[in-house]
């Protein structure tokens, strides 16, 4: 089973009434829609400029967006220009079941190996698009995000994201993903599931000490700092 | 000179030792004030990332070092010459400030075997009496493995260390190095995954008959909570250990494995940048009335203390006695005396493997302890009779970083600048292996410490001077042992091995090591030690030195693991012998 579909070579540019729908199913129906789609994948494959005629696509629009750019209020993160290597490496979690969503596990379970490295590529190789509403924060969020990107916290043992993360969270590749322009949403639930262990696929556990560490007012600073800058 | 309140115990140096010998004493009720001459420091904010991998202002220009405008060695090769102050650590690397030494080490955790601690005896034992030149003046610890296996492994669980236990109690364990002696048990973290470089090494080994296993790490394999409560985290393979300061509590160090406990004791006082200048004694000069220390702005304090505990870098141990005039000063040339007596290094080769450009060997992916090694020619491990040599080393392929700076291997003949040069460096970068030869030093009549006549430190003091050169005795173990490694370099299947035996003079001016050992050595003879079993000063009892400086001769492996040991055996013989009853422990 292969959620791909091979495009028509003469695919209408612009966004199929499809994806519309695709949206509204992907909040209320995530489990059957993930279904559907990796069954019936011309129903949500909407072709766009992301893709070039004859190609193999996944239905990774729906969600993530004709350029990538993700769908912050439900927690979807942007994935445009993040680095193959980590984009690669997170659909062979899904499907291990590592990083744990219910959505993505079925997507790339159904992904051959060729197929996900074509996909990370793809997205690594798109421009990362102007980020998404930045959270709104006050100034002691801000204050305290910014201290935890540059600084870390010695009392909670907590180093500087941007340690890993490269300077203000623009990513290193190979590495670690950017955090910069991220969804402040998909942080906040990314670090959530590092917390609560529902995501293992951090070498040497390095996030998940990390997430444990940190209490939710944390947790919304460093995500709306970050969702905040570029 | 103000004279301040006396305390229960002063501690000089807040390294790994000084830390742990105040937390003990300060949860055990004592007063303790600590001294430290650096500033203050910490993982956040002074150990961060990326201001914290500039190879240029550490590992270049030396920032976490020992100021040497302010307070050199001087050094020379042989008592003939004038020794001359070194401007520029390049040999070895004394650290200073809060955390000391760790704070910029590899994490390598070895614990010498249990012959190194009775070496004169049992070289006498196998070889017999007139193996060894007699200007080797090896000589037993005064304690032994057993003594101090249960503070070996305290320290291994202080620190967290990632390895692979071999021989539980006498039980043969899969694994691990098949020479190291009993352990009560295993390593509280299992060991940090292996490079390839390790497991091309391994391969190579063991195919020539030898026991490969993973060095004993303190940059942790996974998370690690410490009997002290302290949460460590695991090393994410960044490469910059050595030289450098870990950003992200993965390295065992003062900081992140005792300090913070230590700090929030109120019997205790941390004071830094205070320069102790000499311990006072009373007029009999048999016991010690406290320190005298100068302070960042220049003030000058006496502190008044019941207890001193010398507990700095093995260099600035021995000085301080001598600045003190606490223990006779070795002669040389009469081979009278003690402080500064039998001070040894470590006698530090390599063979380069150079490959072709299929084997892609990613350097920069490393950490200070992720090595893999053989023990096979370590220590007392093979047969030394037809030699002419005693000790060894332990070899292994430990790369602890491939660093833009000052990392680019170059096969032999290759010109030292210009466009070939360059060209060598592309080429060979990520296609060489260094095998390291990490050798014993063993004793010798000329080796030893001193005051210097003529140079003084900022505050007007004598400096300490170095008279050092490698023994015959050790430059046969390492021809010997780096060509075994080069062997083992053309096992691995490099197209071409370059051997560099270490040859004398030992210079000041190329990197080796910074295990300085010896000058304040321990024992059971007066004539032939600084301080007894424990640690404690023959001459002024209330004085206790910890630190390298203790050992008699330097082993095949990196002094630290056995320092922790030897920290958690005073300490213990303070609290259950000493405090209980103040005096010499060991009579003359």
């Amino acid at each position: 089973m292969i959620a791909g579909v091979r495009l028509p070579a003469d695919a209408p540019k612009g966004r199929a009434p499809a994806f519309a729908l695709a949206f509204a199913l992907a909040f209320a129906l995530a489990f059957a829609l993930a279904f559907a789609l990796a069954c019936a994948p011309a129903a949500a494959a909407a072709p766009s400029a992301a893709a070039k005629p004859g190609e193999t696509v996944a239905p990774c629009e729906a969600c993530h967006g004709a350029h990538g750019e993700g769908m912050a209020a439900a927690h979807v993160p942007r994935i445009a220009g993040q680095s193959a290597e980590y984009l690669k490496k997170q659909l062979d979690d899904y499907a291990e079941g590592t990083r744990d969503n219910p959505v993505m596990r079925n997507f790339a379970k159904a992904l051959s190996d060729q197929q996900r490295s074509t996909l990370a590529a793809r997205y690594a190789a798109m421009r990362a698009t102007p980020p998404p509403q930045a959270a709104a924060l006050d100034a002691v969020q801000r204050a305290r995000g910014h201290q935890l990107a540059y600084q870390g916290d010695e009392q909670r043992r907590v180093a500087a994201c941007n340690s890993c993360h490269g300077p203000d969270g623009v990513g290193v590749l190979h590495a670690a993903p950017y955090l910069a322009g991220q969804s402040a949403d998909y942080l906040t639930s990314a670090l959530k599931s590092f917390q609560q262990d529902t995501r293992r696929n951090d070498a040497g556990e390095s996030m998940r000490s990390v997430a444990k560490q940190l209490d939710d007012a944390d947790i919304a600073a460093i995500s709306g700092y970050f969702s905040s800058t570029q | 000179m103000q004279r301040l309140k006396e305390v229960d115990v002063v501690v000089l140096g807040l390294g790994m030792v000084g830390s742990m010998v105040a937390k003990e004493l300060a949860a055990a009720g004592y007063k303790v004030v600590g001294l430290e001459r650096g500033e203050a420091r910490f993982t956040v904010p002074e150990f961060q990332s990326p201001a914290i991998h500039d190879e240029l202002r550490f590992a270049v220009r030396k920032a976490l070092m020992q100021d040497n405008t302010r307070e050199p060695v001087t050094f020379r090769n042989h008592a003939s010459e004038v020794a001359l102050p070194i401007r520029r650590w390049e040999s070895f690397l004394p650290g200073t400030g809060l955390g000391g030494s760790m704070v910029h080490w590899n994490g390598q955790t070895y614990r010498f075997q249990a012959n190194d601690f009775q070496l004169a005896t049992r070289t006498r034992e196998r070889y017999g009496k007139r193996f060894l030149d007699p200007d080797l003046t090896i000589q037993d610890w005064g304690v032994t493995y057993e003594d101090l296996e249960p503070h070996f492994d305290r320290f291994e669980y202080l620190l967290g260390t990632s390895g692979k236990a071999s021989n539980i109690k006498g039980q043969r364990q899969p694994g691990g190095d098949p020479h190291e002696s009993p352990r009560s048990r295993d390593y509280p973290t299992p060991p940090q995954k292996e490079l390839h470089q390790g497991a091309l090494f391994r391969k190579a080994a063991s195919s020539l008959g030898y026991n490969p296993f993973p060095q004993p790490s303190s940059n942790l394999s996974q998370p690690y909570t410490n009997p002290e409560g302290m949460k460590l985290n695991a090393c994410v393979f960044c490469g910059f250990c050595e030289r450098f300061a870990c950003e992200h509590f993965a390295k065992s160090t003062p900081q992140t494995v005792i300090l913070p406990v230590l700090l929030a004791n109120p019997n205790f006082e941390l004071r830094t940048g205070c320069q102790v200048q000499r311990i006072n004694l009373d007029s009999a000069r048999k016991h010690a009335t406290g320190v005298t220390y100068i302070d960042a702005v220049g003030r000058e304090f006496e502190q008044p203390a019941s207890l001193v505990i010398t507990s700095m870098f093995a260099l600035n141990n021995v000085r301080m006695l001598l600045l003190s005039g606490i223990g006779t000063p070795y002669d040389p040339v009469s081979g009278r005396g003690v402080v500064g007596r039998n001070y040894t290094y470590q006698t530090v080769s390599s063979a380069a493997a150079y490959f072709d450009q299929d084997v892609i060997v990613n350097p920069f992916m490393a950490s200070g302890a992720s090595g893999t090694v053989i023990n096979d020619f370590a220590g007392d491990n093979f047969d030394h009779g037809g030699l002419g040599f005693i000790g060894g080393a332990y070899i292994g392929a430990v790369n602890s970083g491939g660093r833009p700076i000052l990392y680019h291997p170059v096969p032999p003949n290759t010109p030292a600048w210009g466009k070939r040069w360059k060209q060598a460096v592309i080429k060979h970068y990520n296609h060489t292996i260094i095998i390291g030869v990490h050798g014993s030093s063993i004793a010798h009549r000329g080796n030893h410490l001193d005051l210097d006549p003529t140079y003084r430190d900022a505050w007007g003091q004598p400096l300490l001077r170095m008279t050092f050169d490698f023994p015959q005795n050790d430059l046969k173990m390492s021809a010997y042992l780096t060509a075994k490694a080069a062997e083992i370099g053309k096992a691995m299947g490099a197209k071409e091995v370059a051997g560099s035996p270490r040859e004398g003079p030992y210079t000041t001016q190329q990197y080796q090591s910074t295990h300085n050992t010896g000058g304040t050595v321990m024992g059971d003879n007066p004539r032939t030690s600084v301080v007894n079993r424990y640690s404690q000063s023959w001459d002024v009892s209330n004085v206790f030195v910890i630190g390298a400086s203790n050992y008699p001769q330097n082993a095949s492996w990196n002094p630290t693991g056995t320092l922790g040991a030897l920290t958690y055996w005073t300490i213990d013989a303070l609290k259950n012998k000493y405090l209980k009853n103040p005096g010499p422990l060991v009579s003359a």
